[in-house]
């Protein structure tokens, strides 16, 4: 009895959710376009959560009304029972386009963050350096970001997001702009940065094996009007990360989903593509 | 370690990978003759440099060859470079040009800086707040497409000959055309970088004052140095207004004694005074955002 008591109550612990979204619409143009329609999704504490589904089906508009820079028409999207109505530092978002700051060096990109929040100067240049180490940009700390590649400039802007130290970490795409080794490099780095740092986060991408390599949980999105087709955890997994992605790969039960997604991928594109 | 293998191994850290003698044993490449005409191609410095030389020397050479065989009548209408020269130096060593030369500077630079004092402020917010833009838009747009030069009898009974109808014309002549274009430049500012600063729980005059205006600074720089040329543009125009000093009222006087060398080393000066300006504000830019000049 008190056994299955506490075993409840870790239970719930784990899976209590940081942002639940009910019954969220959003139309654009006056109700020209439904891109997101009746979407429920509950995200759990320290889960990482991968949005993935075809183009133009709502993902990153689920993900910008989460991060407070989109209203929904209709529903309710709320972090900790409290609504969210606009952007917060308690939810970092990483964009798609580089967004470190060209006129920042590289530290100061980092501590832009963690200045607006009231960190005394000392500490807010210490822990912008270890962020900085963190991403491998310790040795470019004081140099703009101008000069640097793709890669660089994200691991700025992702450094500079976790230095403002959010509860909820939000990406869009955040590694579609990089070449593939890049890409890879950034993959390995999330997956060092999320044994460290223990954050819910949603990420929003186009590309299966990322999706599986780096999230627990996958939802799934179909199109027009945009909904969640499908809501998968990643079982094989039982919550280990993989430092290498080839490890990754072995893994029983790995080909298993990424064939079950592709699939899916297929019938959502040919729906769509019959649609139009 | 023997003296050669010392030597051999400079020469390879020299040559980076490889030694010299490997490098040697490689067949030699003779590459095609750089040709003047080759798409995207910077000629070497030395080439550059002569080219320049010619396209001048080509100017004056016809200006001067032009001169050589006007009839003597015309050859006054139209002096030759040297005689322009010459009439620039006296103008300096007997007329106290300098005094015009530095009025006319603070008519431009003077109005200018009122100028862009009014368009930063209001462009920035115009680009920043589509309601600001709704109040002044519309306004700023009509006023563009009226000729400055058309205010000069209106500015002449309001103000009378003086500085200050001079300064407002230039101010008139450059100001509308500036908001328009840093209400562009603070619009071209991504998206995302609002975005990045509002979920980093910046307020919107922070957004403002450390986002919004720094990303925008360089095309704003870029805009105020492309503007202040017109201002030069216009001060020939502003001077004739009851010219009394000024490079422009110097040129006016000369043209009424058809001193034609005065009015070309009137219209050269502006030119060099012109290039100065320019180099200044790239000067400036350079200086003060060093981070937009790194590639
Ligand atoms: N600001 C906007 N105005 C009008 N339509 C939009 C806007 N943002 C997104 N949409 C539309 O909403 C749908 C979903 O877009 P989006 O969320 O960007 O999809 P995804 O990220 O899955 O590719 C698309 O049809 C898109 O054209
Ligand atoms: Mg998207």
């Amino acid at each position: 009895m008190m056994v299955a008591e506490m075993n409840a109550m870790q239970m719930s612990k784990i899976a209590v959710p940081v942002i639940q979204a009910s019954r969220v619409w959003k139309q654009f143009g006056n109700g020209a376009v439904t891109a997101l329609k009746d979407v429920s999704i509950d995200l759990r504490e320290n889960e990482f959560t991968a949005f993935v589904g075809p183009s133009g089906c709502g993902k990153t508009t689920m993900l910008r009304i989460i991060a407070g820079l989109e209203h929904p028409t209709r529903g309710r999207v709320s972090m900790n029972g409290a609504t969210i109505t606009g952007p917060s530092p308690e939810r970092g978002m990483l964009f798609q386009a580089y967004t470190s700051f060209p006129w920042l060096t590289a530290r100061r990109n980092v501590e832009y963050g963690m200045k607006l929040l009231g960190v005394p100067k000392a500490e807010r240049e210490a822990s912008a350096m270890e962020f900085l180490r963190l991403v491998r940009l310790e040795k470019v700390a004081d140099k703009y970001p101008g000069g640097f590649s793709g890669g660089m400039k994200q691991r700025v802007a992702l450094a500079r997001t976790l230095a403002q130290n959010p509860s909820v970490l939000l990406m869009d795409e955040p590694f579609g702009a990089l070449d593939a080794q890049v890409r890879w490099e950034m993959q390995e780095l999330m997956i060092e940065l999320m044994e460290r740092e223990r954050k819910t986060v949603v990420a929003v991408t186009h590309d299966i094996e990322e999706a599986i390599y780096l999230a627990d949980r996958i939802v799934f999105f179909s199109c027009q009007p945009g909904r969640v087709k499908a809501d998968i955890q990643v079982e094989f997994k039982r919550g280990r990360r993989f430092p290498k992605k080839e490890d990754l790969l072995a893994q029983p039960g790995y080909t298993e989903l990424e064939q079950h997604l592709f699939a899916m991928m297929r019938e959502e594109i040919q729906a769509a593509a019959a649609a139009a | 370690m023997s003296a050669s293998t010392v030597q051999e191994a400079i020469v390879e850290r020299a040559t980076g990978a490889g030694g010299r003698s490997e490098l040697n044993e490689s067949p030699i490449y003779v590459p095609p003759r750089a040709r003047i005409f080759e798409f995207r191609s910077k000629p070497s410095p030395a080439r550059a440099a002569v080219f320049a030389a010619v396209g001048l020397g080509a100017f004056f050479l016809v200006w001067q060859l032009g001169h050589y065989f006007s009839s003597d009548v015309n050859q006054k209408f139209f002096p030759s470079p040297v005689q322009v020269l010459t009439a620039l130096y006296t103008l300096f060593a007997a007329n106290n040009f300098l005094a015009d030369v530095l009025k006319s500077c603070y008519r431009v630079f003077a109005s200018f800086a009122l100028a862009a004092l009014v368009a930063v402020p209001a462009g920035l917010l115009m680009g920043s707040f589509k309601s600001v833009r709704a109040l002044l838009g519309p306004l700023v747009s009509a006023w563009r497409y009226l000729p400055a030069a058309s205010f000069i009898p209106l500015l002449l009974v309001w103000f009378g000959p003086n500085d200050t109808s001079k300064l407002a014309l230039l101010f008139l002549g450059v100001i509308f055309f500036l908001i328009a274009l840093v209400v562009d430049n603070t619009e071209a500012v991504p998206n995302e970088f609002i975005e990045a600063g509002l979920t980093m729980g910046a307020s919107r005059s922070k957004t403002l004052m450390d986002i919004i205006i720094p990303a925008a600074a360089p095309a704003i720089m870029d805009s105020l140095r492309n503007m202040i040329a017109v201002s030069w543009t216009y001060l020939v125009i502003a001077e004739i207004v009851g010219a009394q000093d000024g490079i422009g009222a110097v040129m006016m006087r000369a043209g009424r004694f058809l001193k034609v060398d005065i009015i070309m080393a009137g219209i050269l000066m502006i030119g060099i005074l012109g290039v100065f300006t320019d180099v200044l504000f790239r000067t400036i830019a350079r200086l003060s955002m060093p981070w937009a000049f790194k590639r």
